[in-house]
């Protein structure tokens, strides 16, 4: 879909360029036209195309490892411990491989997506323009809510019918316990202990 | 009024280099993989592009003589 956007924006540079040379050709009406098409429907088509672009973009499994300090976090994902969560995740494909952080991290709200948006911009601002912390010290502010998970267990069977999950349903519905937290599933992107790992690489 | 004296045809200049300048870094920022890249599209490929549409639509608005003024 890139290429097609590409070969959009070229038509409207080439479009552009031709009333950058030669502006006088406006008096004609037909160039009129020409020059609204070129200056105005098309170059916002590039930015409504490109938004949509960058907007799917961030939310790859590889655009959030491209940032330096999330590299151990990628690299968590490709632990071999059956008790680490996002490894299992990701590897067994719980969650989409090429969207394995936003799946999980993203704010699944009416304006979800606009907050993870502001949260990146703050971590590129964190990242450039101030001192960014050190990768261990990374922590979500508020906490890992217990919605993310429940956005896609709450109603599968296997989450419903166990026994203890049932025990503590309201507490996890209400965030009151945390499913990270709880001594059940807590072990979460442990890179503290990324050098002591052995790590899973896929078959090609 | 200032607008008027810059023309129609300065403006249309003005408004197409923003866009073009616009558009050549929305490429870049298509072509280069990094968090960056969303920040050079968000706040300096649009921002162009959207002074230039801008630029554009005061041309028309501001700058456009009246057609009876035009057959005198």
């Amino acid at each position: 879909m890139i290429e097609i956007l590409i070969c959009q924006i070229a038509i409207s540079i080439l479009l552009a360029s031709i009333f950058l040379i030669r502006p006088s050709l406006t008096s004609a009406t037909g160039w009129k036209i020409v020059a609204f098409i070129g200056l105005c429907v098309l170059p916002v088509l590039c930015i409504v195309g490109g938004m949509n672009t960058h907007v799917q973009r961030s939310e790859t499994t590889r655009f959030c490892t491209s940032c330096h300090v999330m590299v151990p976090f990628g690299q968590s994902l490709s632990s071999d411990d059956a008790n680490h969560v996002p490894a299992q995740h990701f590897q067994n494909h719980r969650v989409p491989a090429d969207m394995a952080c936003y799946s999980c991290h993203a704010d699944y709200t009416i304006y979800g997506p606009l907050n993870d948006k502001l949260r990146g911009l703050k971590r590129i601002y964190l990242q450039y323009v101030t001192t960014p912390p050190a990768a261990a010290d990374i922590r979500i502010p508020g906490g890992f809510k217990n919605a993310q998970c429940l956005h896609c267990h709450a109603g599968a069977r296997s989450f419903e019918e166990n026994p203890v999950h049932l025990a503590m349903m309201d507490t996890l519905k209400s965030n009151q316990v945390s499913c990270l937290g709880s001594g059940c599933h807590d072990t979460a992107h442990d890179i503290v202990n990324l050098d002591h790992q052995k790590f899973w690489k896929p078959i090609q | 009024m200032k607008l008027a004296g810059i023309g129609t045809r300065r403006l249309l200049q003005i408004s197409s280099a923003l866009v073009i300048v616009g558009l050549l870094l929305e490429i870049v920022s298509l072509l280069w993989f990094h968090p960056l890249s969303f920040v050079l599209f968000a706040f300096v490929a649009a921002g162009l592009i959207g002074l230039g549409i801008l630029v554009y639509l005061v041309s028309l608005l501001f700058v456009a003589v009246p057609s009876e003024a035009a057959d005198r």
